[in-house]
């Protein structure tokens, strides 16, 4: 593609007029002009996790503010009802991958602008992919793949090493509501920390689908939960395959019946075992032009960014709360220490367990350490004490590499305690 | 082991949240002599099995167990917690049916992150010391137990015993 | 399954329709009503802006009926850099509006979408009656009681607002989070003799641990008035001896459904009444006036209106049943009494009700009128009428920040000139309060931001105004959830929005 014909005179007449003065709340170390232009339009290199609704939506903006390399991953293939809000996605695109049709529609629309797709896992990638972005930005529905993707940032963090700071601007919608948030690894709260402020998906009591069924959900639950595994035995239950949801909906349906209730169709099955979430086009506008407008302000200091969460409630007139999420000191994921910790290659486990209780500024009690593929010494239960206790007179560097991480928990810490191991 | 630990060694491995906070929920278990829990794979901390043996209770003198599976989501997940018997057989008990499922509030219903393996124990234990009879699963022995109690006693004891009942063949459980 | 066939052809033909799968995500928000609703809407955009495509997307992928954009301008090399629906360099030079409708429609083959390159002067001169077609118009700084609900959006850089202009908004179904009235306090007659018929000392206990809170309530109740003289509880003292009552009624110390009774036990002195807010709109002159030709939500009030004037002086009842401790048997028994009732309040509800389909005690209503409500024009400064200011007075002691960026944003527009001083705004701003009033201290924040970026008309900020904007063009189209009445006022620099 020839670049150089790209900007046409007057492309960034609008963005330009913020990069090139500083406003009254704007960081002085913030350099208007060409510099920054420069950076955001031929330095700076952006991940997009998740090209749904939330990524399209980003894809667009970034595109339109000049970030001109960006990359994005996702695992899916378009759907049909994706198409009420994935607005770079058309019907004959159904089935595609969709990083891939993403990628390529952006790169079509804004002219310069390079987009390389990644159709897979993020688990797929390892830390030297991650490190060569200077931001993440996170539109996933998924809360596991959002703790993955938020404690790896919070662990590539080196403190030797500023560049391995990378800023996560995580955004999520459902129905009217959404948030964003910006997240610092190591210095703001992670994902991690917020976990518990998670709505949970609505699940009814096992014995009340069993037996004291009073609503459509309960017979439908009735059929995934208790039918399911009982007649199909070790068959895997896909919820994309019609073919399965036909079969729950036919038993939840015929159950409803016997109890003479009201209301088990085919959407509602659907929405029940797949845990379906409303989504609209708008919501999600709102929720990811916040998360590039963070972006844009980190990538070129040109304001202040969010300190760090916008919680967003369109239901009834427009709502919204900005505020300080508050880092969590036992956060299993930023809380705790990371220690770095140079022992002689002769250490014993045991030995390194003493120092560990001795050691003034940690005095653990009863530690139990790991690596992250295996148990060095677990205290308890006493199956695992008595597998693990023969590492005991093991030399430390038997089990743990140069470089290594222990995680070491106890009742005495918060959560937990990280220690990198190097040797004298 | 795994089929990907080529692309597993490039990457430097991480403790992931869930591993660590299973590591802390079982190294700071505090279970009565009555719950034991059972690696089959010490190397493997989400998969394991507990065994109940009630010391008191009308299922005294019997050894029950039950399986649990922690995914990589926890503890925004609950653990997946059933009751297996030997292949076939099963228990009699309001509270869990005849597939070995369990009813209990907090691995559903009221599971919260801030629940540990402990609670999920604990909460296991009490089913067998107090069963419910009005939110049951085994629908039969709930209304045994709530309509003719000396029966329903009667049957607790066959049944861990490995008898039949109605039908049902369950499973001995007599501790060794 | 012996009836394998008969349920597999059901199951057949409960599988949706294509259409219904591209909406699912939507329709489990406004259902098919708020859809046809969308369906049959006529939008009109005045300009093709970046902001502006930004709305239509949003409107366009859910499936409105039509939209049209007003533009007679062409595409500069400006709007080519900051619009997504237009093509980059190759687009430079053409019609806006054209090009903008092109891109847009490719979103959704079910919508219609028209370019009309004639200017908003030239229609206003020729065909007034241009805009009455329209459901919904955007970005029309012009006050008339016969145009459609018009919003207006306004950004600099990193701020914007939007405030909507509608002549009257109803809303049949506000999508409430809080529980319809079981009328446990005016408990109806088949409600009653089933709650006093059932004999508790003999249940049997299982059943008894599965009695439906409401019922439970009921009763409890009934007996308290039968020895109190017919009066439900009244004193602190009266209620927790109620609550101890009911938790006396327990014959294990773990039934939840007896715990759910007590934790209910309010609604046994609250008053089941018709909520302030409806009562205030029976007082509307429109219904006095009430003619044939009023419109639908009219009838369907005086309706309404007549019906709370007898006994026992409520709405209608609702037929949904919140979920709760009980047997399948008895919350079916529980849930059909409700439904029986409900049909005979909707009978009673009368034949004039034009809207027999909705659930008429959710019927909640917002309504404003916007007469006295102006802005700055387009075309340049206009008198901004006395009371307006003292509302500005008002909004910038109660909420200061908001108020800055608004009046920062409304001396922008006062001024209409390509490159204001933060001195000539501060001055607009100050005119726009009444004399005497200062400017909030957080004025400068804003007016500073406005003078760095008074035309810049930034992807992101335009991004979260149309996703504003269009939600709440949502809301009024569908007639489902609560719009804002005021302006909504949007700073991406601290990224808050607030309400003035």
């Amino acid at each position: 593609m020839a670049e150089s014909t790209t900007d046409w005179q007057d492309r960034y007449y609008d963005i330009d007029q913020v990069l090139n003065t500083p406003g009254p709340r704007t960081d002085p170390a913030f350099l208007a002009g060409d510099g920054v232009k420069d950076f955001l339009r031929n330095q700076a290199k952006i991940l997009v996790i998740g090209a749904g609704g939330l990524g399209c939506e980003i894809l667009a903006n970034l595109a339109l503010t000049g970030f001109k390399d960006i990359h994005v991953i996702d695992m899916d293939t378009i759907d049909i009802s994706n198409l009420n809000r994935q607005f770079l996605f058309r019907q004959k695109d159904v089935g595609q991958p969709k990083a891939t049709v993403a990628a390529e529609f952006i790169m079509k629309r804004v002219p310069g602008v390079k987009v390389t797709p990644y159709f897979g896992k993020i688990q797929d990638k390892d830390d030297d992919y991650y490190l060569q972005f200077n931001l993440v930005i996170c539109g996933l529905d998924s809360v596991e793949a959002r703790r993955w993707m938020s404690a790896t940032l919070v662990n590539l963090v080196d403190p030797e090493n500023p560049e391995s700071l990378k800023p996560l601007i995580d955004g999520g919608t459902e129905g009217f509501k959404g948030q964003a948030r910006v997240i610092l690894p190591t210095i703001t709260s992670c994902y991690e920390c917020s976990l518990d402020m998670l709505n949970k998906p609505t699940a009814f009591p096992i014995c009340t689908i069993a037996n004291t069924p009073r609503l459509p959900e309960h017979c439908i639950e009735w059929a995934s939960v208790l039918e399911w595994p009982r007649v199909q035995g070790d068959k895997k239950m896909d919820t994309d395959d019609p073919e399965h949801i036909g079969w729950l909906y036919t038993v939840a349906a015929a159950r409803a019946k016997e109890f003479k209730i009201e209301g088990v169709t085919w959407s509602l099955t659907q929405g029940v075992v797949k845990n379906i979430i409303p989504a609209i086009a708008s919501t999600n506008a709102i929720i990811a032009a916040s998360c590039c407008n963070e972006a844009f302000k980190i990538a070129t200091s040109s304001a202040a960014y969010l300190n760090n969460y916008f919680m967003l409630i369109g239901t009834e007139g427009v709502y919204s709360y900005t505020f300080e999420h508050e880092k969590r000191d036992d956060c299993p994921v930023c809380g705790g220490e990371a220690l770095d910790l140079p022992i002689s290659s002769e250490l014993t486990v045991e030995q390194l367990i003493e120092l560990l209780v001795e050691k003034q500024d940690v005095q653990i009690k009863k530690p139990s350490l790991s690596t992250p593929t295996s148990q060095i010494y677990l205290q308890a239960p006493p199956q695992l004490e008595e597998a693990t206790r023969p590492n005991l007179a093991k030399k430390v560097i038997e089990l743990v590499p140069e470089g290594g991480e222990v995680t070491v928990t106890s009742s005495s810490l918060p959560f937990s305690l990280s220690l990198r191991i190097s040797y004298k | 082991m795994k089929k990907n630990e080529d692309a597993a060694a490039k990457k430097k491995p991480k403790t992931s949240a869930a591993q660590i906070r299973v590591q802390k929920d079982l190294t700071e278990l505090d279970l009565p002599s009555t719950m034991k829990t059972n690696f089959p794979d010490p190397a493997d901390l989400l998969n394991f099995s507990l065994t109940i043996t009630p010391d008191e209770g009308m299922y005294k003198g019997g050894a029950f167990v039950f399986s649990f599976a922690i995914n990589t989501n926890y503890p925004h997940d609950p653990p997946k917690v059933k009751c297996t018997q030997t292949i076939g057989s099963q228990i009699y008990h309001p509270n869990v049916d005849l597939e070995g499922n369990v009813c209990l509030n907090i691995l559903r219903e009221d599971w919260k992150p801030v629940l540990n393996l402990n609670s999920v124990m604990v909460g296991l234990q009490y089913l067998f010391l107090e069963p419910n009879a009005d939110d049951p699963l085994n629908k039969e022995a709930a209304i045994e137990m709530s309509k003719n109690r000396d029966q329903f006693l009667a049957n607790v004891k066959s049944s861990m015993r490995g008898h039949n009942i109605k039908g049902v063949q369950y499973a001995n459980v007599l501790a060794r | 399954m012996s009836t394998s066939e008969a349920i597999d052809i059901t199951t057949a033909l409960a599988q949706p329709d294509s259409k219904t799968r591209r909406y699912d995500r939507q329709l489990r928000l406004w259902a098919a009503s708020g859809q046809s609703a969308l369906e049959n809407s006529r939008l009109l955009v005045i300009s093709g802006s970046a902001t502006s495509t930004s709305v239509l997307k949003n409107l366009v992928l859910p499936g409105i009926g039509h939209f049209t954009i007003l533009d007679p301008a062409t595409v500069s090399p400006r709007d080519a850099g900051n619009n997504f629906f237009l093509e980059g360099e190759s687009s430079i030079g053409k019609s806006r509006a054209q090009e903008a409708v092109r891109l847009l429609a490719e979103l959704n083959d079910g919508v219609e979408g028209r370019a009309d390159t004639s200017s908003l002067q030239h229609i206003l001169d020729t065909d007034p009656a241009y805009f009455a077609s329209y459901t919904l118009a955007l970005d029309l700084l012009w006050a008339d009681e016969t145009l459609p609900t018009l919003v207006v959006v306004n950004s600099a850089g990193f701020l914007g607002e939007f405030f909507i202009q509608f002549h009257e908004h109803t809303i049949i179904d506000s999508h409430s989070e809080t529980a319809p009235s079981l009328r446990i306090d005016k408990a109806f007659p088949a409600l009653l003799d089933y709650a006093t018929s059932l004999d508790f000392a003999s249940m049997d206990p299982t059943d008894h641990t599965h009695v439906p809170y409401v019922v439970i309530l009921v009763r409890a109740l009934a007996d308290w008035k039968a020895a109190h003289d017919g009066a439900p509880p009244h004193t602190p003292a009266d209620k927790k001896l109620f609550k101890e009552r009911v938790q006396a009624m327990k014959i294990k110390f773990d039934e939840e459904n007896f715990d759910e009774a007590e934790a209910q036990a309010y609604r046994c002195w609250t008053e089941t009444r018709v909520p302030p807010d409806i009562a205030a709109l029976f007082d509307d002159p429109q219904l006095r006036a009430l003619s044939p030709a009023s419109p639908p939500f009219f009838h369907l009030l005086d309706a309404l209106r007549q019906f709370t004037l007898a006994p026992p002086h409520t709405l209608p009842l609702s037929s949904t049943l919140p979920d709760m401790k009980a047997n399948t048997t008895s919350y079916i028994h529980l849930q059909k009494l409700y439904k029986a009732r409900a049909e005979e309040d909707k009978a009673a509800f009368g034949p004039s009700s034009r809207c027999p389909s909705t659930t008429p005690s959710s019927t909640r209503s917002s309504r404003t009128r916007t007469g006295s409500r102006s802005c700055a024009g387009r075309n340049g400064a206009r008198s901004t009428p006395t009371p307006r200011r003292w509302v500005r007075a008002a909004a910038a002691a109660s909420s200061p920040k908001a108020t800055a960026t608004h009046l920062a944003l409304s001396a922008l527009a006062a001024l209409a000139t390509p490159h204001p001083t933060v001195a000539a705004l501060t001055a607009a701003a100050q005119a726009l309060l009444p004399p005497g009033v200062a400017l909030p201290d957080e004025f400068a924040d804003a007016v500073g931001e406005i003078a760095r970026a008074p035309t810049a008309d930034l992807p992101n900020t335009a991004a979260f105004l149309g996703g504003l904007v269009a939600q709440e063009a949502i809301k009024m189209i569908t007639k489902q959830y609560v719009p804002i009445d005021s302006y909504c006022v949007v700073d991406l620099v601290e990224t808050w929005t607030g309400i003035v």
